[in-house]
């Protein structure tokens, strides 16, 4: 692992050690009131949710017409770290809602399209996982639908009716719901890159792997 | 021409005349007159928002969790057989 890995795993637990009593600090919603706090893990899960599937497709893509091996371990990786967050994101997602809007879910633009992107990441996983050989082309294909399915989950709320707010939500926060918002984005977004970058050691250790058993075949 | 414009003007008031007198019986809203308290509602119209902000972090938590932990496993499985044959090469290649 490398040097900044093990410095970063202690920020990032104090971070999130921190994070829980600045959202407890943070003032009640006026109409939703003490179930809107579940936005300060949701918005973040989002997030990483989309950023897992931007990162997954980019690595694909450089997979796809460079073939260098590495960008597809970054990409499954990456996949794996879509699925992880967007379970989050679709979970506490309904959590909300029930209390908000009366209903744990609506078959309304933003739902629908977060729930087809996580259905392409749980694919991609499957692919590679049963998919025998040449999978891992098939796959990166997979993963630029996913990809360019990105930009639609997020203005999606800005162009459909849907009661899903809209993304001049959180520009507009006052700092009183801006500060645990944001603090806790980026103790996300360093879990993310950890977990991203352990992910990614294990594809390069399992590449070892196979390469010394190859070695020992070579050898026998 | 003149008669297919009075058809399509006609056509396009023929609901707006069904619908008027339908909104004309609609009763007002109801103003609001008194304050119920929550613990008075029927139980299934009470939601207390703690068990799902408590459902919510600890599905985070959990989930967060065991990913690392399946990540480690796998990690420190993978280790292990690395270590086993590399030390398995070495022996052979020194015989």
């Amino acid at each position: 692992m490398p040097k900044w890995f093990t410095p970063a795993v202690v920020i990032c637990g104090l971070m999130f050690a921190v994070a829980p009593i600045l959202i407890a600090e943070a003032p009640y919603e006026s109409t939703m009131g003490l179930v809107q706090k579940i936005f300060y893990v949701h918005l973040p899960s989002a997030w990483m949710f989309l950023l897992a599937a931007i990162t997954c497709g980019v690595a694909s893509v450089r997979y796809l017409f460079r073939g260098n091996p590495r960008q597809d371990r970054i990409a499954w990786s990456a996949a794996e770290l879509a699925v992880l967050f967007g379970a989050i994101t679709l979970v506490t997602g309904p959590l909300w809602a029930r209390k908000a809007w009366g209903t744990w879910w609506q078959w309304d633009v933003r739902l629908t399209s977060s729930l087809m992107g996580w259905m392409v990441a749980v694919a991609y996983l499957l692919l590679r996982k049963y998919g025998g050989p040449g999978s891992d082309k098939l796959a990166a294909g997979l993963a630029l639908f996913g990809m360019a399915n990105v930009p639609f989950v997020y203005i999606s709320v800005n162009y459909w009716r849907t009661i899903h707010p809209t993304t001049n939500v959180v520009p507009t926060l006052p700092t009183s719901f801006g500060v645990p918002l944001w603090f806790s984005a980026v103790t996300f977004l360093l879990l993310f890159v950890l977990l991203l970058r352990m992910r990614i050691r294990l594809e390069e250790q399992r590449t070892r792997l196979d390469a010394l058993y190859l070695a020992m075949d070579e050898h026998r | 021409m003149t008669f297919l414009r009075t058809f399509l003007v006609v056509l396009l008031l023929i609901p707006a005349a069904f619908d008027l007198p339908a909104r004309a019986q609609q009763p007002p809203p109801q103003q609001q007159d008194e304050f119920i308290p929550i613990e008075k509602l029927p139980p299934q119209d009470q939601l207390p928002a703690a068990p799902l902000l408590v459902a919510a972090y600890s599905f985070v938590a959990l989930a967060l969790f065991a990913y690392v932990v399946s990540v480690a496993r796998r990690l420190g499985s993978v280790q292990q057989e690395l270590n086993r044959l590399e030390s398995e090469l070495k022996r052979s290649g020194r015989t």
